[in-house]
């Protein structure tokens, strides 16, 4: 096992350094530099080069691309040429937030997910699975940014329930209730999708699983049904959800950059998409690592948990 | 032999009877709803220049906001004084054209990468596929905005964005079943003779993939609409003044306090086609998939359903240990229910073992499901008959009671021990957990137990094994394991469902030997079912022949088998071979074909 | 199965009274403490380093400048200088600063830091200039040197006249910084600022808000609030919702369409205040229909300004006539009325020039600093021109990206461009954007490239001249030229806003659009 992880752990770092490189070839491809928006208005040809040459961006890119891995392997990030602090800083910040309402979503879609699968799977045809095929259908059929722009109208601004935006209150606060009533509304909107996706699929290995020989096995063993649907049906079809489950990661990663937008959770997703707007090039370089980085380690984890499950896939 | 031409011609009559896909895809009703829904909006879309509604580009500063149903604006007007309901209808227009190009182009892309990916294996293969992880890892939104950054704004370039950002998806599903297939004999076949690269994949690989394409596109369509919408929400997709669903939501967003209905109508035009595209895919996909197309996709009860038109009295069997009166066993079709198993009558007294024999599809394993009521149900239903077991008719208890006697009274052992046993669960787990149903004994004892049946049945290296998995045994070892279980609580009767037809000839005889023994050793019933007549001579007191659904033919195995009566028993004799009988057996066999063909002709 | 739905139920329970527990929210911000709702996570709190209005809401509270606009204009008056002598030829200025005055660290502000913060900006074997880069140095390109005669007196010595440079020492560049803590925390200065202004920077708790504290020792005077606390909000929508649901005491910008909602609510307050700002689209007068005058003229008669501010901005903005806001009031030419709205007109004349049914590519952006709402703006521009006769094609930029392909000009890539400007100084806008030798080939913002060679030395001419009234006439004549010349759409001036909670007391917008919360209290 320990041999296999470290294996995967080593083919994901060409994946990374590829990545590094294309991130590198689409920023250079994108029109205006960091200087421009440094500069702002006043980003005339003149003051755009004469910034460029104090940020070192005048070099080859391929200088620059190799100063910047020198760096990186010496623990240097290299620093944001528009939030003149440290790209490391900045990314841990970003990073731990989007951890934080990313994984929130990820305990919610899975947890809601399987049992919405399992009760429908179990409760076929009657007006549960209905409801929930139908709340299901909602869920992934909504974009998720109108969703959450109605959470925040119904819950925010209509009720004054829950906060709207942020990930702490701006004064007092900063404590876990203070954290978990800022989560609720962006964690849940961003779970929908997910939750969705893996109660479908759930409900569609239990239906098949259901239908297998060693069911049929555990009936004529004289089991209560109970037993067959949690314990002998629920493992099996839990062996073909977990890797969607770590895809799901990727995806609610992903998806964190419209509900980042919407909450202003300060998470990487909006950083990645200001620092890709502001060309701060060596901060879009290490978010995409970490979030890069980040998916392959959840796929890695979604892997091992299936291989613990299913002993026919340990090597 | 005779079985497999006789098999062909029931699938034949099967395959007919079977809707097509399309009867498929009406009949589920979600799927047909989600189809016309989508074909309404598609015409709608389609038809918009003909449609008598304004200028969806004419802006009206004055006519701002004009709330639903003012007159000439049926919806009322955006920021700027725009026709909601023209913008809506043209902006539908280029959503669905967009979402639907964009998943063509990836279906394209990821696609043939998929497939050559596939079928080159080795470096190709690994090559392609970390360019794919490298796809994958980059969070797609960003992914999409760095190329329409690159490319500069536009509905094309961010159409070209998401079709990027989704040619992962498509490539490594149909890279997955291309590996599969080109392993395959006809696939070995072609290559053999003389086929190049290029047309294997696209006369062999291809046609048995596209059924997958269809329906990975069918479900990422929905999906696609969405992400264009995201992407036109954020500023990069139709320019303005175009309307496009997600650039109209983006537009009303500002408005969302204060004029929140504006943004209602994308809003609700966007889940109405992502949710009846998703309707219709899922249809799509049940229809193709071969696998749920026998309606497998509803899930079984716990007990067949049981709907007798009629039990027949009980019939006082002297001392019989399972008592069988006229059972009849229906599946349902698209024309009701149709009977596999048509009234058949047996009874087993203790100690004794009674073969039922016969071909595939002659019901005799239906038969012997339909005891326990182990028939997936649905399609199974028992419509008649009754089964007695110590006198009580089986088919008349409370769900409760009939699992009482499954692995009690009554245990089964069946044909593949490496499906039916579970394969996630140790065997020691799996044989406990059957003791521990009708014992109340602890984890541990039961786990003793589990150790002492397996000893019983021979496994070797009983301790150590009991933690093994069934993948970590050989198929005589599973079947042990599986006799192990059906013995767990000293059952009466034992029904063993082709328990040796997996299993090479050695492994098989050593297995009878074992249910012989132990039939003697505890004075079990058991009813074996064969399509086997050599197994049948070896440990069969009785016999009852099957063929499609009915008892052909009964009594002593030795009586039957010195003068079988009906023709199908004669020619199922025929067909085992005897020791020295060399080339005659398989003259025996083609004389017996040649008439039943001139027979049918 | 009857236990699983007892599961779910007790699960409903359970989120609900977990819901229960988070719901008090929405408590009201306390007193003395006002929350401001940013636009933006700031750059930096360096005032050297940035140049974003929305750094400087921060940063006018934290520092002082040796002058500052006297509030509720755009006149200079004297803030950590006490005066200062302007030599006849209008290339000296001796300051004289204010005694006893500290930085939040405690050092002492003088002669010699003055010296440090222009030497660092602009001396490249300054030991600090690494420190930078620093953008809007140029504002100070005229400066030949700094010296300090005592430790209460600082002279600067110009290259040559330059009228504006009193108004650019106001300006956020001109903030004077703690040279001691330049010096102990080199390039993170920016994160750990110490002026002289009425507050002290307490932290920056990065995208999630920066506070600072009343500075007790102020010398004109400490602040009413014990605090303020900036929070980034960067969609504006959010940044309503905030406001609505109460975690805002102040916002602003707020979208047109969302200031009729706080108008009609007593518990907000809505502000609002002419400044120094023009909307306008640039036109391509190089190549292309917009080379012929008639064809400008005919754009700026085809679009119905009106109509855009009363209804697409709300009446957020007035109709600008020419190139100078009329906030700049003892520059502006009163005489000047904006071109009429004449489609009629517009089409005959686009029609006599030939150029009718021709395509014109329209550079729109996303957004932008004082952009106002440039999409739709530029979308119900495009219908109106659309009216007259001409094929337009929107392409829409973010922000950044469109400054890069139009401030090098737009030869080759487009007819108009958005475009708006806020200054501190009526020369700013036409002498960078309107001069022939403002052309981006050297180094301008002239990307339409307008030329007028009257234009350009009534332009060189005013900056020269110390005189304000010899400077009010010459912009006046260079509005009349411009006016008539039409290289631009000239569009809007926007009025700023902003929305508080009723409980603000005292606050006020200044013209200069900097944030001034010296004087403002919340007591409950």
């Amino acid at each position: 096992m320990t041999g296999y992880i470290v294996k995967r752990l080593f083919a994901a770092i060409p994946v990374l350094v590829g990545l590094s490189i294309i991130v590198f070839l689409i920023m250079a491809a994108i029109p205006g530099d960091p200087a421009t928006a440094i500069l702002g208005a006043f980003a005339t040809p003149e003051n755009v080069a004469r910034i460029n040459q104090q940020l070192g961006l005048d070099k080859p890119l391929w200088d620059q691309y190799f100063i910047w891995v020198g760096n990186l392997l010496h623990g240097d990030f290299g620093r944001s040429y528009i939030l003149n602090r440290p790209v490391l800083d900045e990314i841990l910040e970003r990073f731990s937030a989007t951890l934080i309402l990313a994984g929130t979503s990820l305990v919610i879609c899975s947890f809601l997910g399987l049992l919405a699968g399992i009760v429908s799977a179990v409760r076929q045809f009657t007006w549960v699975d209905r409801v929930v095929t139908f709340f299901v259908l909602i869920g992934i059929s909504m974009p998720s940014f109108f969703l959450g722009l109605l959470m925040i109208i119904v819950f925010a601004v209509q009720w004054r329930l829950l906060p709207p935006s942020g990930m702490f209150a701006a004064y007092g606060g900063g404590d876990l209730p203070d954290l978990l009533r800022h989560l609720v509304l962006p964690a849940a909107t961003l779970s929908v999708v997910a939750t969705g996706v893996i109660a479908r699929l759930t409900r569609a290995s239990m239906l098949e699983v259901l239908r297998q020989d060693y069911v049929r096995t555990a009936r004529a063993k004289g089991l209560d049904e109970r037993t067959v649907i949690y314990k002998h049906a629920f493992k099996a079809a839990l062996v073909s959800v977990v890797p969607v489950i770590g895809i799901q990661a990727g995806f609610v990663l992903g998806g964190a950059v419209y509900i980042e937008t919407v909450f202003q959770w300060p998470g990487i997703g909006a950083m990645l998409v200001k620092a890709i707007s502001t060309r701060d090039i060596l901060l879009v370089q290490g978010g995409v690592l970490v979030v890069a980085a980040a998916y392959v380690f959840f796929n890695l984890l979604a892997d091992v948990a299936q291989s613990l499950l299913d002993p026919r896939l340990k090597t | 032999m005779s079985g497999s031409a006789t098999m062909k011609r029931v699938e034949v009559i099967k395959e007919s009877r079977r809707p097509t896909a399309w009867q498929l895809l009406m009949n589920n009703t979600l799927a047909a709803i989600g189809f016309y829904l989508i074909c309404a909006v598609i015409l709608v879309a389609v038809a918009a220049p003909l449609l008598p509604i304004p200028n969806p580009d004419a802006t009206s500063l004055a006519e701002r906001f004009l709330p639903f149903g003012s007159p000439g604006h049926l919806l009322g007007t955006d920021h700027l004084g725009r026709d909601v309901l023209a913008r809506l209808i043209w902006g539908t227009q280029v959503s669905l054209l967009v979402g639907i190009s964009a998943s063509v182009i990836a279906a394209f892309f990821g696609s043939a990468i998929g497939l050559v990916s596939g079928y080159a294996g080795g470096r190709t293969d690994n090559l392609m596929m970390r360019g794919i992880d490298m796809l994958m890892a980059f969070p797609y939104i960003l992914l999409a905005l760095a190329i329409v950054a690159v490319l500069g704004p536009g509905l094309m370039n961010a159409l070209y964005a998401i079709s990027v950002v989704n040619i992962p998806f498509f490539a490594r599903n149909i890279r997955g079943i291309t590996i599969g297939l080109s392993h395959r004999e006809f696939v070995d076949a072609a290559r053999l003779s003389g086929k190049g690269h290029l047309s294997i994949i696209l006369t062999e690989i291809l046609p048995n993939v596209l059924p997958v394409i269809v329906i990975t596109m069918s479900t990422t369509v929905g999906w696609m609409i969405l992400e264009t919408a995201g992407l036109s929400f954020l500023g990069l997709g139709a320019q303005p003044p175009q309307a496009d669903l997600g650039s109209m939501l983006g537009e009303a967003r500002t408005q969302m306090f204060t004029h929140p209905f504006v943004a209602t109508a994308p809003g609700l035009m966007v889940f109405i086609i992502v949710m009846s595209i998703n309707l219709l895919g899922d249809g799509v996909r049940d229809a193709l998939d071969p696998r749920l197309r026998a309606g497998a996709l509803s899930r079984p009860r716990a007990v067949t359903r049981i709907e007798r038109r009629d039990t027949p009295t009980a019939q006082p069997a002297g001392g019989a240990a399972l008592n069988v009166v006229e059972l009849e066993t229906s599946f349902e079709g698209t024309k009701g229910p149709e009977p596999a198993v048509k009234g058949v009558s047996f009874s087993l007294s203790k100690g004794e073992c009674l073969g039922l024999i016969g071909e595939s599809g002659s019901g005799k394993s239906v038969t012997a499901l339909s005891l326990l009521g182990l028939v997936a149900s649905p399609p199974g239903i028992i419509t008649g008959g009754r089964v007695d077991i110590d006198g009580e008719d089986i088919l008349s208890m409370p769900e409760t009671k009939i699992t009482s006697y499954r692995g009690g009274k009554v245990a089964y052992v069946f044909q593949d021990p490496l499906t039916t046993l579970h394969p996630l669960f140790t065997i020691g787990d799996q044989v406990a957990e059957a003791i521990r149903v009708h014992q109340p004994v602890s984890q541990t004892e039961a786990r003793a137990k589990a150790v002492e049946l397996f000893k019983a049945v021979r496994l070797p290296d009983p301790e150590q094994r009991s933690s093994a998995y069934p993948h970590e045994l050989s198929g005589g070892q599973r079947q042990r394991v599986g006799i192990a279980m059906a013995l767990a609580n000293d059952p009466d009767i034992i029904i063993a469902d082709e328990p040796t037809t997996a299993l090479d000839v050695t492994v098989q005889a050593e297995i009878l030997r074992l249910l012989q023994v132990l039939r003697e050793e505890r004075g079990l019933a058991l009813l074996f079912i064969t399509h086997d007549f050599g197994v049948v001579a070896q440990i069969c007191d009785k016999v009852a022949v099957m063929r499609y659904g009915k008892i052909v033919e009964a009594g002593a195995t030795s009586e039957v088998l010195r003068n079988p009566q009906h023709d199908y028993t004669k020619r199922l004799i025929a067909c085992v071979p005897k020791p020295g009988q060399g080339r005659a057996f398989l003259e025996g066999v083609r004389a017996l074909l040649d008439r039943e063909a001139r027979g049918r002709a | 199965m009857l236990k699983l739905s007892k599961g779910i139920a007790a699960l409903a329970f359970a989120a609900a009274a977990a819901f229960g527990l988070v719901a008090p929210a929405a408590a009201q911000t306390p007193p003395n403490v006002l929350v401001v709702g940013q636009i933006a996570e700031p750059a930096a709190l360096d005032p050297h380093t940035v140049t974003a209005v929305n750094d400087f809401r921060i940063l006018m509270n934290i520092y002082d400048g040796l002058v500052r606009y006297k509030p509720g204009t755009l006149e200079v008056e004297p803030a950590l200088a006490t005066s200062w002598d302007i030599s006849d030829d209008g290339t000296e200025y001796t300051f004289h600063l204010r005694d006893g005055v500290k930085f939040h660290d405690g050092s002492d502000f003088n002669a010699d830091a003055v010296k440090f913060n222009f030497d660092r900006m602009l001396k490249d074997d300054h030991p600090y200039h690494d420190t930078g880069p620093f953008p809007l140095s140029f504002f100070f390109s005229s400066i030949t040197d700094v010296t300090a005669v005592d430790p209460l007196t600082v002279k600067f010595t110009l290259s040559e006249p330059y009228a504006p440079f009193l108004s650019n020492l106001a300006y956020p560049t001109g903030l004077i910084v703690s040279p001691a803590a330049v010096e102990q925390y080199g390039k993170d200065f920016g994160r750990h600022p110490s002026g002289t202004g009425p507050f002290k920077f307490v932290e920056w708790q990065s995208n999630a808000r920066v506070v600072i504290e009343r500075n007790d020792d102020y010398w004109d005077g400490a602040p009413a609030l014990d605090a303020v606390i900036y929070r980034p909000i960067t969609d504006a929508n959010t940044r309503v919702a905030e406001m609505l649901s109460g975690g805002l005491d102040l916002m602003v910008e707020v979208p047109p369409d969302n200031v009729a909602t706080f108008a009609s609510d007593p518990a907000f307050k809505v502000y609002e205040q002419a400044g120094p700002h023009l909307w306008f689209l640039i036109l391509n007068a190089k190549d292309g229909p917009f080379a012929n005058k008639e064809v400008r003229q005919a754009v700026n008669y085809a679009v119905n300004k009106q109509a855009l501010v009363d209804n697409v901005l709300q009446g957020t903005a007035t109709v600008a006539a020419g190139p100078t806001p009329p906030a700049f009031n003892w520059a502006y030419d009163e005489s000047l009325d904006p071109y009429p709205y004449n489609p009629d007109k517009a089409r005959q004349m686009i029609k006599d020039a030939g150029f009718e049914g021709a395509e014109v590519t329209f550079l729109v952006t996303e957004g932008g600093s004082g952009m106002l709402d440039p999409i739709p703006m530029g979308t119900a521009i495009q219908a109106d021109l659309e009216a007259v006769g001409l094929k337009v094609k929107i392409e829409t930029y973010e922000w950044n990206t469109f400054l890069g392909i139009v401030n090098p000009g737009l030869e080759g890539k487009g007819d108009m461009a958005e475009m708006a400007w806020m200054t501190n100084d009526p020369d700013t806008l036409p002498f960078l954007a309107l001069r022939t030798d403002a052309w981006p080939d050297k180094g301008g913002f002239n990307s339409g490239y307008y030329s007028n060679p009257k234009v350009d030395e009534l332009l060189e001419a005013a900056r020269k001249s110390t005189d304000q009234a010899e400077r009010a006439s010459l912009y006046k004549q260079m509005q009349e030229l411009v006016y008539d010349d039409a290289p631009w759409l000239f569009v809007a001036n926007w009025k700023q806003n902003a929305v508080s909670s009723a409980r603000v007391e005292n606050f006020a917008l200044q013209p200069s659009f900097l944030l001034d919360l010296r004087k403002v209290s919340k007591p409950n």
